[in-house]
């Protein structure tokens, strides 16, 4: 005997009463409760479960529209394997960072600290695996915008902290120029992985989980393609130029939901 | 699920069949109209349909099928923000619609709603899925994502809450009228 033959007991109509049930009720405080006063709780929700909710007939023929409509390319990258989704998208992010480094990386490279480097890269990586993870895989402690914002705050303060640690001279004699050119190109350089995570995305209507856990995604990516093309470590030009990536990335992505919240 | 994952589209409508009133039940208590509910159904079939081919043979289905469910419902609420503005409100929880012709609720049955209603979500929920759902208890914590002692605690709570409001709401039939009757006696 165990909790749910309880329930099903009283969803039948009776109130269990055998040996078995007292055995089970020696063990269980929340069963117990359900017999207290003459089974009132219990008894109360078996009448609530007996009562059968309607659905229209036509509902099955409805889904079965919805999922025939469930055609083309986007509907096929929506519906692959989460471990598949999620893997595409981050070999997306880190072959724009590699892109990113092979078409212009930085000057002072050559003399950029290992120390700085690892560390640097496994952060940034860390962040990027965790907000794809949150946002591809079905969980069920699925948190809202308000739980990832501390993670959001994170990925939009870690340019500054590490523009703030020390480099190299080159990237401490740079100046705040350039801001706007390394912008467009951390920008330019992540709008494909942008585009696959708004294929990947299931929902027909972005929630705000998507849009915040997708601008982590790529502006903390967008970082890391500037962490290796820019030496720059004056603080004007990484809030121009970088930290503001993970901003514009959020309101692009706000402004998608606004816009198909409007069309549908 | 096997045979809908491999394009039947008949084992498509049986899940249907098997899950649908489930669903319905678990997710109508808190909506307003029968067309919120079938939205929400229909919602979570369509989720399952793009995330079928996430579904691990050997691995249960209905847990499943309701966190799918579940996600889909706590949105609804983020965007409507309905739940936020019921309790807020303590004397006005929310009155699931009625049933069909011949499912005439009872006044002790809209007690047991409304007493529902106004349990804490995290303890209502339990119950929900595991009287209404038709979900075990270990299928409730994984649902949720939770443990299954974390899951029965809630649920013990919500007994003990949900008598409390029940004593609270039935009256004694040999009562003698008195004094005003408490706010939550009156809707």
């Amino acid at each position: 005997m165990d909790c749910a033959e309880i329930r099903d007991s009283f969803t039948h109509g009776e109130v269990p009463s055998n040996a078995a049930v007292q055995a089970h009720l020696a063990v269980c405080p929340q069963c117990r409760e359900l017999f207290e006063h003459d089974a009132e709780v219990g008894r109360s929700l078996a009448s609530e479960a007996a009562f059968t909710v309607p659905f229209p007939d036509e509902l099955f023929g409805q889904i079965e529209a919805r999922v025939a409509r469930e055609t083309g390319l986007r509907a096929w990258l929506r519906s692959r394997p989460s471990k598949l989704r999620f893997l595409v998208a981050l070999a997306s992010a880190l072959v724009a960072v590699a892109l990113g480094g092979a078409l212009a990386l930085r000057s002072d490279f050559s003399a950029y600290p290992s120390a700085r480097l690892v560390p640097l890269l496994g952060v940034y990586l860390l962040g990027i695996c965790v907000a794809l993870g949150q946002e591809l895989f079905l969980s069920a402690r699925r948190g809202s915008f308000a739980d990832h914002f501390g993670l959001l705050l994170g990925a939009l303060a870690l340019p500054f902290l590490i523009a703030l640690a020390p480099a190299t001279d080159a990237s401490r004699a740079f100046g705040p120029e350039g801001a706007l050119g390394c912008f467009g190109y951390g920008a330019l350089l992540t709008l494909p992985t942008a585009a696959l995570l708004w294929a990947f995305d299931r929902d027909d209507r972005l929630s705000l989980r998507t849009v915040c856990l997708s601008a982590v995604a790529l502006g903390l990516s967008a970082n890391l393609v500037l962490e290796l093309h820019c030496p720059s470590g004056n603080l004007q030009h990484v809030l121009l130029g970088h930290a503001s990536l993970g901003l514009a990335w959020l309101l692009a992505w706000a402004l998608t939901r606004r816009l198909s919240r409007i069309a549908s | 699920m096997a045979a809908y994952i491999s394009g039947e589209m008949a084992a498509f409508r049986e899940l249907f069949q098997r899950y649908t009133p489930l669903l319905q039940r678990a997710m109508a208590r808190d909506l307003r109209s029968p067309e919120e509910a079938n939205d929400l159904v229909q919602q979570t079939f369509l989720h399952l349909h793009r995330s079928r081919l996430d579904f691990e043979p050997g691995r249960k289905l209905k847990p499943w099928i309701f966190t799918i469910a579940l996600n889909l419902k706590r949105e609804y609420f983020r965007r409507s923000k309905r739940r936020h503005e019921t309790s807020l409100e303590d004397d006005r929880v929310a009155e699931p619609f009625e049933g069909p012709r011949g499912q005439e609720r009872s006044d002790a049955a809209r007690e047991t709603t409304r007493a529902l209603s106004a349990l804490p979500p995290d303890y209502r929920e339990v119950i929900e899925l595991h009287w209404f759902g038709g979900l075990s208890f270990p299928e409730v914590a994984e649902a949720v994502g939770s443990t299954v002692a974390a899951v029965k605690v809630r649920a013990h709570r919500g007994y003990v809450a949900l008598r409390a409001r029940l004593g609270e709401q039935v009256p004694e039939p040999e009562a003698v009228p008195g004094p005003k009757p408490s706010p939550e006696g009156i809707h």
